[in-house]
């Protein structure tokens, strides 16, 4: 039986799909059989993300309309073995998802998987009530703003209430993971600190991802960043994956990094 | 938009009927003096509906309400045979409510119970005193509604009939109601309305105040009139001549 786990948010443009994308490939590596699917019907984000939108040739959506199977529609990731993608229409509307639907791509998916990652649509609506619906477990993007931490506070109010387990009188394990941090903001205050975050919505700190130029590098190769394991982003996100799995692991990248004495020296960044 | 100078609310009211069989004001009076020490506390000052079996004068109805009232007990409404009475009852101020519906219960008069005479030894050794002992039924208190997880924005939880006890925090955008008191033991950031049906003695109590707006019995502060005052600080909110009051817990 597969752990079904929503990456969701309410607030859009924060991270959610960069970081299916990372979780997904983490998993796989440490050698969980794992697929990501793209909930985003209308946007498809994610197999630009993971590189592989050149292969896409059915998608979740023909899947659901019976008009392919699921292992026509799955693409197997070319770089990372135990890796799965599930990606997104474009073209269709958003309606395009049953309740059935998905409950029967996830019933047959959780036969053959370890993990079953849901990349969420923005959004408290149907969509995103549909990629958190049959989650066990819920990654709460958010970035250390207000409105963010707003957003991130409803769907964990809609996750408790509306989902199946809350329904069965059941909870779903939340983890709140804390992106596009940025440390010199929240010195000056123009940001939240991890600390104020973790006070307003009481959440298990599942991980803080620094604001990085290795992300966007990253989106434009078509590599998930956790790959690129020396920058910082994807540190923190190998991080984050390894606390997925049970292990403790302290936080980094939290505080302004001190210049070295020769950077200072030479007045370098 | 000024603001509203009054409020019309519905209530219901536990009174006592004392239905009057026969006036003859001696007899009257020494009987009554006589039940009311029986239980002295239970009628003080308690609100009397006077039930007319049979018909007064106009004098004798004054001089009937004029004994209740020396007897500290206050009738506030008549019914039965009032007719004649109309001009006397407006004058002292009454209603007649013959023509409501109201529902009424014996008082159970229970069996006299020997009172334990211990104290007083010069007490003379006659028949024991008795004590006549007035039961009335109370409403059996609903237990208060416990939430274990946060109350998070958009969500909303009323407590109907009870007090609300919140374990987490109330976030932003978030609202809470009880027809009681609310007690929250995380930190109040939503809106907190407590005796949202009227009740004026509801209060609210949180660990640590950072509320939106706080209201008892329709009264309410909103968060500017707040932060002045104990912001983030454990505090209550209550009710008092009318002033919604917010003051630090210490
Ligand atoms: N840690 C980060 N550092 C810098 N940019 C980031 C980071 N995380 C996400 N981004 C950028 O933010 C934008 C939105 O990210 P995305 O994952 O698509 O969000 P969502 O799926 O929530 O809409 C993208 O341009 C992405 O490159
Ligand atoms: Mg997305």
């Amino acid at each position: 039986m597969a752990k079904i786990i929503v990456v969701t948010s309410g607030k859009g443009g924060v991270g959610k799909t960069t970081s299916s994308a990372a979780i997904a490939t983490g998993l796989a590596l440490a050698g969980h059989k794992t697929v990501v699917i793209d909930f985003d019907v209308g946007l498809r984000n994610l197999d630009l993300i993971m590189g592989c939108e050149r292969r896409v040739v059915y998608d979740f959506v023909n899947v659901i309309n019976k008009e392919a199977t699921l292992n026509q529609a799955l693409i197997k990731d070319k770089r990372t073995n135990n890796l799965y993608i599930l990606p997104a229409s474009q073209t269709r509307d958003k309606d395009a998802l049953t309740m059935e639907g998905v409950q029967k791509v996830l019933d047959d998916l959780s036969k053959d998987y370890d993990f079953i990652i849901c990349d969420s649509p923005a959004g408290i609506e149907q969509g995103a009530q549909m990629a958190l619906y049959f989650a066990d477990e819920a990654i709460v993007v958010t970035n250390p703003e207000v409105s963010s931490v707003r957003d991130s506070d409803r769907i964990l109010g809609i996750l408790q209430s509306k989902s199946m387990r809350a329904e069965k009188g059941q909870s779903v394990k939340e983890h709140l993971l804390l992106t596009r941090y940025n440390p010199e903001r929240v010195a000056t205050a123009e940001m939240l600190s991890v600390a104020d975050v973790e006070e307003i919505l009481a959440v298990p700190l599942l991980g803080v991802i620094p604001e990085s130029e290795a992300v966007l590098k990253a989106s434009n190769q078509g590599a998930p960043v956790i790959l690129d394991t020396e920058s910082n982003a994807g540190k923190a996100y190998s991080d984050a994956v390894k606390r997925l799995l049970g292990e403790e692991v302290p936080h980094r990248f939290l505080d302004v990094e001190k210049k070295g004495f020769f950077k200072r020296l030479l007045g370098g960044k | 938009m000024s603001q509203p100078c009054f409020r019309m609310k519905g209530t219901t009211l536990t009174s006592i009927v004392l239905e009057v069989v026969s006036f003859e004001p001696d007899e009257f009076e020494s009987q009554l003096a006589e039940k009311i020490a029986s239980a002295p506390l239970f009628f003080t000052r308690s609100s009397l509906i006077l039930h007319l079996n049979a018909p007064l004068s106009a004098t004798e109805f004054e001089l009937l309400v004029a004994l209740c009232r020396r007897h500290d007990l206050q009738p506030m409404a008549i019914k039965g045979v009032t007719e004649g009475l109309k001009s006397t009852i407006n004058d002292l101020g009454m209603a007649d409510i013959s023509q409501s519906k109201i529902s009424e219960k014996p008082l159970a008069e229970n069996k006299p119970v020997e009172a334990s005479v211990s104290q007083s030894q010069q007490a003379p050794a006659e028949a024991p005193a008795q004590v006549e002992t007035v039961t009335h039924t109370v409403e059996v208190v609903k237990p208060a509604k416990i939430v274990a997880r946060p109350v998070r924005s958009g969500q909303q939880v009323y407590a109907e009939g009870s007090d609300l006890v919140i374990l987490g925090a109330v976030s932003e955008g978030a609202e809470i109601l009880a027809d009681g008191n609310i007690h929250v033991y995380g930190t109040l950031r939503g809106r907190a309305l407590a005796g949202v049906k009227g009740n004026e003695q509801a209060r609210i109590f949180c660990q640590n105040m950072e509320a939106e707006l706080v209201s008892i019995a329709g009264r309410f502060v909103m968060q500017e009139n707040i932060q002045n005052k104990c912001w983030k600080k454990p505090a209550q909110a209550y009710l008092d001549a009318d002033a919604l009051l917010i003051e630090a817990l210490s």
